[in-house]
């Protein structure tokens, strides 16, 4: 509709050709830091180490995708799209829907091959029901009517296009400002509570990497902030960001408890490098594919799994992070490991098998617990702020 | 040296200030000494460190680089909690983050520590023709608020390390250890409203 499809079915040429990374003979001596470009044109900084390994998992996503290319040739194709169970339908098929939706999660969390996603992603999270629900022309009426509003979302919008992933070969072009613009400005005027938060400019531009239109990367954001992830969470304080992360901190303490008690001691509150995480669904955070990966599961299995990755990332560096001492330390240990964690298995594997389950009514029930508390600090301060004011004007 | 311990101190240091009024990138010159025109924004708060050399002493800053967007200010307590000093920033030319950066001020009085050391830094000061927030306005600004004052350009560099090293001058426990070291600074009721070396 507006262009971008030649764009992206370039993208997957381009993924489909790139060529394996060989550091030459004195890279790998010297052990020093090379820049190169990720399956997604973004621009990495690691060792010759991370080289390799950013190549083997190009070689497992290769591997993956016979997998899935197996099972369409025996299940059909779209076999994955019938997983839902619905109560018309005769036990037999109900038995191959739940079969189909076991073996699905599984290959899930072993990864979506980058050609499948935006087809999977699209129907597993919902997007493609919401938008069904809609005019066909949804998107396009709502693009059209409102290209020229100006309003704080639009400014807040216009300032942040150059400063989303710059230097991006795609996102930072006058194409990709346009495009991502299109999706945010929509969005911030089908939902005026949340308008635009920052923090949804690095989620739509990743999405518009991996969803072949402009169009489906919107109901994609569409579905994530109105069914996948807990309410309020961009809203205009935030508060149900607010409320994860003080659930998250309970779950911690719950499931790291040595950490927790170590880092309460430096008076370092683990809010303190996981906002950014929860806010950009470690957009910002992790290399891209890493990112996708946990997205995969995400769209599948629902917002809990960000507290399983949270907690993995702590839970992968328990040992060091007892070691240190200072603020600093800390955030270096953390934002190390993210930066490198080149091979998403090594942090999936963590969150799905060393984390132990935590039941989504327990998650609820802690929700509800966090909710009050949380109100009742917002309101606080800015009753507090209202009341300095009120002193100035007297 | 015997004394070193008392005179080798960590302090945290949080930024505050509207969108886009250049916190990150005053951060990423006092840092790295570099300037990039279009930093990605930042989301919840960015961390760094850096130390300063004060005469026989240094002072090592941990700061938290916040994030701008309003609605984020409602995670703000949890960077300025138990922070040494403060960095109000606007941008010179935009009167509405002025505003703005005055609230900052009102909220870390009532809230923070008493003792914090609070800076506030007029940036993008090498932008003279689109100046919108007069230094004289600021400076009577600062001076009611017993803040220290510095128009600031992360772009050029000027004052950037310098408002740093004022704050770790100022800090208490340093105090003793002060020297006049010559820089032109803004600060006190004493001093007379001469703009910094940028904006002259």
């Amino acid at each position: 509709m507006y262009g971008t499809h030649s764009k992206r079915d370039m993208d997957i040429e381009y993924q489909s050709q790139v060529p394996i990374l060989r550091p030459s003979i004195h890279a790998r001596r010297a052990k020093i830091t090379v820049k190169f470009q990720d399956l997604y044109g973004f621009t990495v900084e690691g060792n010759v180490d991370d080289v390799n390994v950013l190549n083997e998992v190009r070689e497992k996503v290769r591997e993956k995708g016979k997998v899935w290319w197996a099972l369409e040739a025996s299940k059909g194709a779209n076999w994955y799209l019938q997983t839902h169970v619905s109560s018309t339908l005769k036990t037999s098929l109900k038995f191959s829907a739940l079969v189909n939706a076991i073996t699905l999660k599984k290959l899930i969390r072993k990864g979506i091959p980058p050609v499948l996603r935006p087809k999977i992603w699209f129907s597993l999270s919902g997007a493609a029901k919401k938008k069904s629900t809609a005019p066909d022309s949804y998107y396009e009426d709502l693009t059209k009517a409102v290209q020229d509003k100006v309003t704080p979302a639009t400014k807040q919008i216009d300032h942040d296009l150059p400063r989303t992933f710059p230097g991006h070969p795609w996102l930072d072009t006058a194409e990709g400002h346009a495009a991502l613009r299109r999706v945010l400005v929509a969005y911030s005027f089908r939902d005026s509570d949340v308008g635009y938060c920052q923090g949804l400019n690095y989620v739509a531009a990743l999405l518009l990497l991996v969803m072949k239109t402009e169009e489906e990367a919107f109901w994609m954001i569409a579905v994530l902030l109105e069914n996948v992830l807990v309410s309020d969470c961009y809203n205009k304080n935030l508060s149900g960001c607010h409320v994860e992360q003080r659930v998250f901190k309970d779950l911690l303490t719950k499931k790291c408890p040595r950490i927790v008690a170590h880092l309460d001691a430096l008076e370092f509150d683990v809010s303190l490098v996981c906002t950014e995480w929860f806010l950009c669904l470690f957009a910002k955070s992790l290399p891209s594919e890493t990112t996708l990966r946990v997205w995969d599961v995400l769209f599948n299995e629902g917002a809990n799994l960000l507290f399983h990755v949270a907690m993995a990332i702590f839970k992968m560096n328990e040992e060091e992070l007892l070691t240190v001492h200072h603020v600093g330390d800390v955030i270096h240990i953390i934002q190390r490991c993210t930066h490198q964690l080149f091979d998403p298995d090594d942090l999936l594997t963590v969150a799905f098998d060393q984390i132990g389950f935590m039941t989504t009514t327990t998650i609820s029930r802690q929700r509800k617990k966090q909710e009050p508390a949380v109100m009742a600090e917002l309101d606080q301060r800015l009753r507090r702020l209202n009341s300095i004011k009120a002193d100035d004007e007297q | 040296m015997a004394t070193s311990r008392n005179k080798n101190m960590n302090a945290k240091l949080v930024l505050l200030g509207d969108v886009g009024a250049g916190k990150s990138s005053l951060v990423l010159r006092f840092v790295k000494g570099q300037f990039i025109e279009f930093q990605e924004s930042t989301i919840g708060a960015a961390f760094f460190s850096q130390t300063v050399a004060l005469n026989d002493a240094t002072v090592k800053f941990e700061i938290w680089d916040t994030a701008g967007q309003e609605r984020y200010h409602s995670l703000a307590p949890m960077y300025y909690r138990g922070a040494a000093a403060a960095i109000i920033v606007y941008d010179i030319t935009n009167q509405e983050s002025f505003e703005r950066a005055k609230k900052w001020v009102q909220e870390l009085q009532a809230q923070g520590n008493s003792n914090m050391v609070m800076a506030l830094t007029g940036n993008k000061a090498d932008l003279l023709d689109a100046r919108k927030v007069a230094a004289e306005e600021a400076q009577t600004y600062a001076q009611e608020n017993g803040l220290f004052f510095m128009e600031t350009s992360a772009k050029t560099a000027a004052n950037v390390n310098d408002v740093f090293s004022e704050i770790a001058k100022r800090l208490p426990r340093l105090q003793p250890a002060q020297n006049p070291s010559g820089m032109v600074l803004m600060d006190g009721p004493a001093q007379t409203p001469a703009t910094a070396s940028c904006c002259s």
